[in-house]
């Protein structure tokens, strides 16, 4: 069974992909396209951040290829959201990992295995390794639309 | 068509349909064969209870047979699909001189907790694919705990070998829960099979893929040092062995590569490549040598022992390939004996000019075990099981083999006994249980460890058949 959480691990470490977390993001036009609110839920530990990527398409997804927008949200209760504005109406999943020590990174033991909560879109379950895009991707309206991930 | 591919064809469907299902079902099960016990279900605890003395006068010798075997291997219409899934039940068999007792607890894992609410068996294993409901956030989420059990320090570790220990209170039997060693190293696979030096401290790998993670812990079970440690090639690994100054990790040429589930699907057979032995000194894990061996199959090794001039020998049961576990085991489950066990008894000699050879005993034998106090240490003796007759799955004999007299002293039960691993208790004994197909009922018995020809000095028989399990350990009281 030890392939299983290696697989389980590989997606995760790296989510957020080419994303420059430190940096503020980039200041999108209000008003145009879709607006999404993505709300974690349950958070079991009121400290550190949640890093999320956000993909637009399969192949980057379930390749861990790099994501259309990244993000970063500071923990300091059991919820937190984060808003992507000016996205193009489709569908998108999600991958999340709740960074608890802050360090920008997915705790791992030395075999490469999460040691830190993560979640994906549809609270789809990982199964052997990061949940699919199958299971994980949802649409994303015109206007104002939220979605909800719980982080355990 | 003759009259009996008539009957067949039409009078036996007809029929069917006139039998009530539960009827049928009865006679599906009365037709397998009575082995199939041995892979039976064990619904619930076992309460404590006293076991009948059958035969003889034990000596006095006090303390506890802890072992740990899968006991449920199927949920309504889902089951495991294969020997190694089912959930770990850890029996404790109690010896106070002629008094003996039974108690035993399933391990409450993650995938049983889930498992018992669902009423389905869903989590992926060794051999089982994952079915709707499956949870797995980490190989933990899968953790039978089910192989092996130990005590370390003031509690028992129920072990498996893909992911966490789980520790149990020895007198209660109530699972403490996974554990982890270090904050760092939650979820870091821990073999079935550590190696206990004479004085307690505890060695183990941890396997994954190309690499293992070394593990050593006090002998109270507390830990003190790790490191990952590069292997000869990405073998499965079930078992290592180790000298009082080398840790001696034996890879097969059972070849992990792309994830796939279940987990034995992601292993290839690969004669070609032949067996490796990599060598370490505890001392200095970077301190590595490589010796090679022909190719052989195999789930456990014996102790192995240092010589003066620096040879290292460890015996082993060694099967020409894979086909007891890609095949055999997962047909145990079903109630099919597809395959006919012959793991062979092996000496490997490593010798300090590179080469490595390999002495067969001649007979064949699994669940090597020998004295605790000489673990890493020169020996003779071998503890066994064998008497693999091919008519039937499992042992039905035990025994101790002399690697220097080249002596086999051995006793058999019978057609009617499956064999479990058998271990020295005390300096003179070997206590091990069998399970009693007539009496329906699983027996501990004590034998003289000096004339185990003469069959057991003592038998108890409970009232209860449990599944044949794999490894445990005798603890005095």
């Amino acid at each position: 069974m030890k392939a299983l959480y290696l697989a389980a691990t590989l997606a995760l470490a790296t989510a957020g992909n080419g994303i420059a977390w430190a940096s503020a993001p980039a200041a999108t036009p209000a008003a145009s396209g879709a607006m999404l609110t993505v709300t974690f839920e349950q958070i079991e530990m009121p400290e550190g951040q949640i890093l999320l990527s956000l993909y637009d398409n399969e192949a980057a997804h379930d390749a861990n290829g790099k994501p259309v927008r990244g993000a970063m949200a500071k923990v300091e209760g059991q919820t937190v959201s984060v808003r992507f504005e000016g996205l193009a109406p489709g569908r998108y999943a999600i991958k999340a990992f709740h960074d608890v020590d802050g360090d920008g990174k997915m705790k791992t033991n030395p075999f490469g295995m999460p040691l830190e909560p993560f979640a994906f879109s549809n609270n789809a379950k990982p199964m052997g390794g990061p949940a699919r895009w199958e299971a994980a991707s949802f649409d994303v309206p015109a206007g104002a639309s939220e979605t909800r991930i719980a982080i355990q | 068509m003759n009259r009996r591919d008539l009957l067949i064809g039409g009078g036996l469907a007809a029929l069917g349909t006139l039998v009530p299902a539960t009827a049928r079902a009865a006679a599906a099960v009365a037709a397998k064969p009575d082995w199939t016990l041995g892979v039976t279900d064990v619904l619930g605890d076992i309460a404590p209870r006293s076991l009948k003395r059958i035969h003889g006068r034990a000596p006095d010798l006090r303390g506890t047979l802890y072992r740990n075997g899968p006991a449920r291997f199927r949920r309504g219409d889902s089951a495991s699909g294969h020997w190694f899934d089912g959930d770990g039940l850890v029996r404790a068999w109690q010896v106070r001189g002629n008094e003996a007792r039974l108690a035993a607890r399933f391990v409450d894992t993650p995938k049983r907790r889930l498992e018992e609410r669902l009423g389905r068996i869903v989590q992926p294993g060794f051999g089982t694919l994952e079915q709707p409901g499956a949870i797995v956030g980490s190989s933990d989420d899968t953790n039978a705990a089910n192989t092996h059990v130990i005590k370390a320090g003031n509690r028992l570790l129920a072990l498996w070998e893909a992911g966490s220990a789980t520790a149990m209170d020895p007198g209660t039997l109530d699972t403490i829960g996974q554990v982890t060693f270090r904050d760092d190293l939650k979820h870091m696979p821990f073999l079935a099979h550590p190696r206990i030096e004479p004085d307690g401290r505890i060695w183990n790998i941890g396997s994954g893929g190309a690499a293992v993670y070394v593990w050593r812990l006090s002998k109270d079970g507390a830990f003190e040092a790790g490191e990952a440690v590069k292997l000869p090639m990405a073998s499965y690994i079930h078992d290592f062995t180790a000298t009082a100054r080398h840790l001696v990790i034996l890879c097969q040429p059972w070849i992990a590569g792309a994830m796939k589930l279940p987990f034995s699907k992601s292993l290839t057979w690969q004669p070609e490549l032949g067996s490796k032995v990599l060598v370490l000194d505890k001392d200095d894990l970077s301190k590595r040598r490589v010796y090679d061996l022909p190719p052989l199959s195999f789930f456990h090794l014996g102790d192995a022992w240092e010589e003066k001039d620096g040879t290292i020998r460890f015996d082993g049961c060694f099967h020409k390939d894979v086909t007891f576990a890609v095949e055999g085991a997962p047909g145990l489950v079903e109630g099919r004996y597809v395959h006919v066990e012959r793991p062979e008894l092996n000496l490997v000699a490593l010798h300090p000019d590179g080469r490595a050879t390999l002495t067969p005993a001649g007979i064949t034998a699994e669940f090597p075990r020998s004295a605790p106090e000489l673990a890493g240490l020169p020996r003779t003796a071998t503890v066994h099981v064998g008497g693999y007759t091919g008519t039937r799955p499992f042992a039905r004999s035990v025994g101790s083999w002399d690697w220097v007299r080249g002596r086999h002293d051995s006793f058999d039960f019978g057609a009617r006994h499956l064999v479990e691993e058998f271990v020295p208790a005390g300096a003179h004994h070997l206590i091990g249980t069998t399970l009693n197909l007539d009496a329906k009922a699983t027996e501990l018995h004590l034998f003289d460890a000096r004339r185990i020809a003469d069959g057991p000095v003592t038998s108890w028989r409970s009232d209860v058949a449990l599944p044949v399990s794999f490894h445990g350990s005798w603890v005095t009281a």
